[in-house]
């Protein structure tokens, strides 16, 4: 009994929800157009302060030069792309702290910089430095 | 007149259905986030430790000649401080992140840094594929 009486009361005051149902339903299509799952994934680098102290004065610090020619030098010995991994990890071993830095010049690749930059993650650095290159 | 008994008879309670489509509307109105892609297809740089961009939606990409390109234009490096600084402004809490070509040069991408380090908040991220 109770059910029909509120049937014939929704009856009576029915509001009339066709315009709202569309403009609504508008809205989620423009959203589900517009939204994009688009996941951007990366390696994080940091740029330093320019008035930081120079990397090369730090004596505890890790650091790679790549030259305008992709070669990839550290503690003036050429080393190899696939071997900066470990040489960084072997260093890290004797004071995980050490702070890393990057320096390239121009004529480098983005590839060779940023490979080494994921090396050095992958051997444990905690942040990737790279300060502006030096103009000539 | 007709129609009007037509539905009343066979009405359908619309209220679950719609539940769920503002449910729906809610969700696609928060996740939507307006990237603007740089629209240039790039050989992306493959690594390991490749991450996740928190809120990377702000981006800018670095092509094999060392051209910038931001929102499908090509873009002067002199100009791009004033967009990454209008992008950073339309939505406070978006990051940077730098698509770059491995054949790009990093004399390009390190100028770029430098353009957009004072806006930074977060590392800066730069786009890699994941490896293997």
């Amino acid at each position: 009994m109770r059910k029909r009486n509120r049937q014939s009361d929704a009856d009576e005051a029915q509001i009339d929800l066709t315009p709202m149902l569309d403009v609504v339903f508008i809205m989620l299509i423009f959203f589900i157009v517009v939204a994009s799952f688009l996941k951007e994934a990366g390696v994080e680098m940091n740029r330093p302060d320019a008035n930081q102290n120079p990397p090369e004065t730090d004596a505890t610090s890790i650091l790679v030069t790549i030259t305008g020619d992709d070669q990839i030098w550290m503690e003036n010995r050429l080393v190899d792309i696939q071997s900066v991994r470990a040489v960084i990890a072997q260093k890290l071993a004797s004071d995980p702290e050490q702070s890393f830095t990057v320096i390239t010049n121009a004529g480098a690749t983005a590839g060779t910089v940023i490979s080494v930059a994921d090396a050095a993650r992958e051997a444990g650095v905690k942040q990737v430095n790279w300060p502006a290159e030096k103009k000539q | 007149m007709a129609a009007q008994d037509g539905a009343g008879e066979g009405e359908i309670d619309l209220t679950p259905m719609l539940d769920v489509v503002f449910i729906m509307l809610i969700f696609f109105i928060v996740t939507s986030s307006f990237v603007k892609e740089p629209g240039v297809d790039l050989r992306k740089v493959e690594a390991v430790t490749t991450n996740p961009c928190a809120r990377g939606t702000i981006i800018f990409a670095v092509d094999a000649l060392g051209k910038i390109h931001y929102d499908k234009n090509e873009v002067p490096l002199d100009r791009t401080y004033r967009l990454a600084e209008a992008a950073k402004k339309e939505s406070p809490k978006a990051n940077f992140v730098i698509q770059a070509d491995r054949e790009a040069p990093t004399s390009v991408l390190s100028e770029l840094v430098s353009v957009v380090k004072p806006l930074l908040d977060a590392p800066l991220c730069v786009s890699t594929d994941e490896k293997g």
